[in-house]
């Protein structure tokens, strides 16, 4: 069969291996942001035990595979009672490990603020809460935009690991119409070109608006 | 022969008992689950014609075929799929991922230590996969050996057992993930011989559009020839109970052969009468 | 469950050389993946714009599509059109291609972060491109891309196990083959956890160290 017949035949199971693709991605995501916002706070308080714990949940899970993390995660937390669903598992999985680059992320941010913002803002009698939240936070903002937006690609390619815990993402997918099929280079051509599609002309434009939009808040642009 | 009917009768008055009083909070975890209405969750690898997923995700193969056979005997419809890698099947079950294992597992030792299987659905043997002609006159493990050839088969599979009892050397072996792996590492030339059970080296001929050849089952180890089973986690004990029951009712019936017509499953593979999953269990 | 330390000590001398053999290929896959990236990044500056146009275009390609994906199309495709490698010579060009990508962008940010006025300055004073490029241009784009390049080193060693799906045979493939012939799970993996922290942290660390050397090198040249 050419490409197109196939196109016509296996898109639509592909489409729906896309679909859970990105809804991995984006709770993967929401719980990547929101670990990498507290750890990398912790990171830069005053309290030394804070900071410690910080440094060990960072270290560790940027020192280990993220694959090495999903099987542990997916076959010997069970072991141990806990049995989460394989979406469940890879969302954790890469929330926590990106969470852990995240917190990097966020701290270089806040600490790239420069010091004379903090004085200013003291000087000027800004209260602490409006300091942060109108002075530090925007800056902030634009400061870890970039390399954030890197990590977020970084995870939509992540995801495709998933498969190896049985989640039904287009790596699945493919894996299984190549099982049945053998039209290797049809299947896997064309999953590379969903995810390359996903990334360029999806995710990275969205990073961009996100990045003029904070531009624009801070005044930059 | 009367220890094996002694059993079977045992097990029948067990079902029946059991099923007749399957409101009793003795049962296992899985029998309550299914009779609160709850999917029964089959579990298998991507082996053609064994087990495999449909465009839907549903349950094709033989093993699939019987064990929804079996099931309907027991009055359940309602199931799920899950699809594993080969390797990760067993742990996969004992981790309450799904329920059965439908992945068409050979019965032996070392995993009935780990699981329950159900009686056995058939009688299956061994063969090797190679390329057309068979250059390097490779018919069995010995062979292997002897001319220093690099086996591939999958991980997890009985053959990798079997290969180290008969001596092959670890560094003539590949491991690879599956069956799918074993015809593309095949095509590629990374291995010279695959070795796998005799339905999935036809199915790779077939595929192969003539390039490669299996060779005869009867070359390969008696002992190697195996009874395969539905398996089970320990602690499921009624359900297995009532399971190999219901399997005792329909076992080479018309349901039984039709559905399994299509696979290339034939009355050559069908369990016979002395076939015993204890014997296989202690004896393989 | 619990943990069995005879079972952990009789698989470790498995576990250790498929260690060495993780090694291999991330070492093997890095060099290949420095020079891809040389050659990616030359690829976009020569002088026929629609060369440069096909090296950007395969460079986003191949940085924004998974590795796992691209190991499987190399392992399953490359044959069917007569390509036929080793699984491990695969595993290395695929990895190796892959990082080289990311590389080549770490190379053009750090060519890319030497002041202009450097190459004006080399300009004026005649010295050839050669000379511009090994005495002037590299010593100082070399500390901008080495925090880029020892992140990678640590990248592409995490990213072993994935070559374990198409069958070499390192560290995450034979916890797998370990704990399908054994049916025990805990040790092999959270040996295999154990090792890869083993290795990366202190890896990571000594590469804080180099590029903290390498600036304060840097500092005294500039004077």
């Amino acid at each position: 069969m050419n490409y197109w017949e196939f196109l016509i035949q296996y898109l639509p199971k592909m489409a729906s291996g896309a679909v859970m693709t990105v809804s991995v991605m984006i709770c993967a995501l929401l719980l990547a942001v929101t670990i990498s916002i507290i750890f990398g706070l912790m990171r830069i308080t005053n309290s030394k035990p804070i900071q410690g714990v910080a440094f060990v949940y960072i270290e560790f899970f940027r020192g280990t595979s993220l694959l090495v993390q999903l099987y542990w995660i997916y076959y010997v937390l069970p072991l141990m009672g806990l049995t989460l669903s394989p979406f469940m598992s890879g969302v954790i999985a890469l929330g926590l490990n990106f969470g852990a680059y995240g917190a990097e992320v966020v701290r270089g941010g806040i600490q790239a603020v420069p010091k004379a913002q903090w004085e200013a803002a003291l000087a000027l009698n800004f209260s602490s809460k409006q300091r942060i939240r109108r002075i530090i936070i925007p800056q902030t903002f634009t400061i870890i935009l970039p390399p954030a937006a890197n990590l977020t690609v970084e995870l939509l390619k992540a995801t495709a690991l998933v498969a190896l815990i049985t989640v039904v993402d287009l790596m699945f997918v493919a894996k299984q119409l190549n099982a049945t099929t053998w039209l290797s280079a049809q299947v896997f051509g064309t999953a590379l070109l969903v995810y390359y599609a996903m990334a360029r002309f999806a995710l990275i434009p969205f990073l961009r608006w996100l990045e003029v939009l904070a531009a624009r808040k801070v005044g930059k642009s | 022969m009367l220890q094996n009917l002694k059993s079977k009768a045992l097990s029948v008055m067990v079902g029946a008992l059991l099923i007749g009083t399957a409101q009793a909070a003795t049962a296992d975890e899985l029998s309550d689950r299914i009779n609160a209405g709850e999917p029964i969750r089959l579990g298998f690898a991507t082996a053609i014609p064994w087990a495999y997923p449909g465009d839907n995700g549903e349950p094709l193969g033989f093993v699939n075929a019987i064990a929804l056979v079996v099931l309907e005997e027991m009055g359940i419809t309602n199931y799920e799929t899950s699809v594993n890698e080969w390797a990760g099947l067993i742990p996969g079950l004992q981790a309450n991922r799904y329920d059965i294992i439908t992945g068409g597992m050979y019965i032996l030792k070392s995993r009935c230590e780990n699981m329950n299987f159900s009686d056995p659905i058939g009688l299956f043997g061994d063969a090797m996969l190679v390329p057309a002609g068979n250059p390097k006159g490779i018919h069995n493990y010995q062979d292997v050996i002897s001319t220093g050839a690099k086996l591939v088969t999958g991980a997890g599979f009985n053959t990798v057992e079997a290969a180290k009892k008969e001596g092959v050397p670890e560094d003539q072996m590949m491991l690879v993930a599956g069956e799918v792996e074993i015809l593309a590492a095949m095509n590629a030339g990374r291995a010279d011989v695959a070795v796998q059970t005799f339905f999935g080296a036809k199915e790779h001929v077939d595929k192969s559009n003539g390039k490669f050849e299996v060779t005869n089952p009867a070359d390969m180890p008696e002992w190697t020839k195996n009874w395969v089973g539905i398996g089970m986690r320990h602690s499921d004990t009624d359900f297995l109970a009532a399971f190999n029951e219901a399997m005792a009712k329909v076992v080479g019936g018309e349901a039984w052969m039709a559905n399994t017509a299509e696979y290339g499953y034939t009355e050559f593979q069908l369990p016979g009468e002395d076939a015993s999953t204890e014997f296989a269990c202690a004896n393989r | 469950m619990e943990w069995r330390w005879e079972f952990a000590i009789e698989i470790l001398p498995r576990m250790l050389w498929a260690t060495g053999n993780t090694l291999l290929a991330a070492g093997a896959g890095y060099a290949i993946a420095m020079v891809v990236g040389l050659i990616l990044m030359f690829g976009q500056q020569t002088p026929y714009r629609v060369v440069n146009i096909v090296v950007r275009e395969l460079v986003e390609f191949v940085r924004s599509t998974p590795l796992l994906v691209q190991l499987f199309f190399v392992f399953f495709v490359a044959p069917q059109f007569g390509v036929t490698l080793s699984a491990w010579t695969s595993a290395m060009l695929t990895i190796g291609l892959h990082f080289g990508t990311y590389l080549s962008e770490v190379y053009r940010g750090a060519l890319e972060g030497v002041p202009k006025t450097q190459w004006e300055a080399c300009r004026a004073l005649n010295f050839s491109t050669v000379y511009t490029y090994r005495r002037v241009i590299l010593p100082q784009a070399f500390p901008i891309a080495l925090p880029g390049m020892g992140n990678y080193l640590v990248g592409i060693f995490k990213d072993t196990p994935l070559l374990a799906t198409i069958g070499v045979a390192e560290l995450m493939h034979t916890a797998n083959a370990l704990g399908a012939e054994t049916y025990r799970y805990l040790e092999p993996y959270t040996m295999v956890g154990a090792i890869f922290l083993i290795i990366s942290l202190p890896t990571a660390l000594g590469l804080r160290r180099l590029e903290a050397a390498v600036a304060r090198h840097q500092g005294k040249l500039n004077h």
